[in-house]
């Protein structure tokens, strides 16, 4: 029998939710599984290395490319209607509540999030999963927990970073190029900011730091088929993880600006 | 009772059965061997005792334990008593020979990293290669990869080993390395094992007991000098590694054409 339109739907929900319902129950097993024993130091360390300290150079590069951009385009604007002053407290209010929070989340999905389905990947199709199960070692608590751990600690503060970064970019441009006294660029940055600004763009940075250490290792835990899978795990990672942090990023802002 | 206990498993893979209504049973210090050709469920079988698939019917127990009905902390407290040796090693690639050997010792055991050290010492010498702590599993050869997860697998001491097919790929005389290795183990250990090869030769040197699995089923369970002469076609064309008889599903090519394109 020829399946019908309803026949494929069907099954497309199906397997949607057959999905989500996977990730999901093992997002559940690593956050229960990070206060389980033993606790593995040198491993969390190791993590904090790799998604922390190693995504620096790339944070901050990236952040300052954009915050320039976003002055030139921001002073050019303003300029239309004799209103430069404003630039640099927009500038602020972008690098502060969009831009940092978003950008970070975005480039660590490439840097780490793919590293890590990358790394889960091979060790599932080289059967070292396996061999940790059958050390008697929970794959999740072993694998996903200090991933996880390193990323909601490691993003928010690299968002911290790259908002410190924003600000010397938009200086670069306002200050340096567009001729805009420093002293008041380094007051009006600030001006349309709040303790609470920051707070939000924390909380962001922890729940795309949480998506991109659940999806990267999800999608590595279940890779399938040897070297294509493992070829398939880190983009499919990225493009799961940055339409996430898209998404819920709208669904964040319009909760936390309530 | 038995040590392993294989009662009725059954296992497929979609429509394909892999196994059907295997019954084992491994007595305590005893090596059984299990022997059949490629994709007749043997690796499969071992993954049901280790609780890494699940059966489809019937069950595996082992001391007693019926691995599927047991819950992730209880699992695990199984497998610390059984040593798995991978078909190819499955070393930690990211990690030293020494932290992969050591690897269980330090999630499972309180001791001193000076302890941790000795037995790790120890493991390797039993497996001759003492010295090589240090390397990377990507600057070691097959044979030494292997040998590396038998000392990985008896770190923990444990009651029963697996080693699924240990030989595979590896040249003769390291073959042969490989079965005097897992005899010293034996009678060291004395543990209770099952190792799955193709290799007859080790296999009649390390078994107390040989089984065969043909498509998914034991056609034969006994002792080697029993399975030698027993009479079952299928065994008698494994024993002779020939390629005509009821072995293969689909027939292999004739001989006489091989002559002709060897002439």
């Amino acid at each position: 029998m020829v399946p019908t339109f309803i026949d494929k739907a069907g099954a497309g929900v199906l397997k949607a939710a057959d999905t989500f319902g996977d990730f999901a129950v093992l997002a559940g097993r690593a956050f229960a599984a990070i206060f389980k024993r033993p606790f593995d130091g040198k491993n969390l360390l190791n993590q904090f290395q790799s998604v922390g300290v190693n995504s620096i150079p790339v944070v901050v590069l990236t952040s300052i490319a954009v915050s320039m951009v976003f002055a030139v385009q921001l002073a050019f604007g303003f300029r239309q209607f004799q209103a430069e002053g404003l630039a640099s407290q927009v500038e602020g209010l972008a690098v502060m509540r969009e831009l940092a929070p978003v950008i970070t989340g975005l480039m660590l999905s490439g840097r780490i999030g793919s590293a890590m389905a990358a790394e889960l990947g091979t060790m599932q199709v080289t059967e070292q999963i396996d061999a940790l199960e059958c050390l008697a070692t929970d794959p999740i608590h072993y694998l996903f927990v200090p991933r996880l751990l390193a990323s909601m600690v490691m993003v928010p503060l690299l968002t911290a970073v790259s908002v410190y970064v924003g600000f010397w970019g938009g200086y670069l441009i306002l200050v340096g190029v567009e001729g805009q006294s420093a002293y008041v660029y380094g007051n009006e940055f600030y001006k349309l900011l709040a303790f609470r600004d920051l707070r939000i763009a924390l909380y962001k940075a922890l729940v795309f730091g949480m998506i991109i250490a659940l999806v990267g290792c999800w999608k590595g835990y279940r890779t399938q088929g040897g070297a294509e899978g493992v070829g398939q795990a880190p983009t499919s990672s990225v493009v799961t993880s940055s339409l996430w942090i898209l998404i819920s990023d709208f669904f964040l802002t319009k909760l936390l600006l309530v | 009772m038995a040590v392993i206990d294989v009662v009725n498993l059954s296992k497929a893979f979609g429509p394909k059965v892999v196994l059907s209504n295997v019954n084992l049973q491994v007595q305590e210090g005893e090596s059984l061997v299990v022997l059949g050709g490629s994709g007749s469920g043997k690796t499969v079988l071992l993954r049901n005792i280790m609780g890494l698939l699940t059966p489809d019917s019937g069950h595996v127990a082992v001391e007693g334990k019926i691995i599927a009905q047991l819950n992730r902390e209880e699992l695990f407290t199984v497998r610390q008593s059984i040593g798995m040796c991978f078909q190819m090693a499955a070393l930690f690639d990211s990690m030293t020979v020494f932290e992969n050997v050591a690897f269980g010792l330090r999630r499972h055991l309180e001791i001193t990293e000076d302890e941790v050290r000795a037995r790790v010492e120890e493991c390797l010498s039993m497996v001759g290669l003492k010295g090589t702590e240090k390397l990377k599993p990507a600057e070691l050869s097959g044979g030494m990869k292997r040998r590396v997860g038998f000392a990985r697998a008896i770190a923990l001491k444990p009651k029963i080993l697996l080693f699924d097919e240990p030989t595979t790929g590896l040249d003769p005389v390291m073959t042969d390395v490989i079965g005097r290795i897992i005899l010293d183990l034996k009678h060291e250990l004395g543990v209770t094992s099952i190792t799955i090869t193709h290799d007859l030769k080790s296999a009649f040197e390390i078994a107390d007991r040989i089984a065969l699995l043909f498509r998914g089923e034991c056609i034969a369970c006994e002792k080697p000098e029993d399975f030698k002469v027993n009479p079952h076609p299928v065994i008698q064309q494994f024993l002779r590694g020939d390629a005509d008889g009821p072995f293969l599903q689909d027939p292999p090519p004739p001989k006489r054409k091989i002559k002709e394109a060897s002439a």
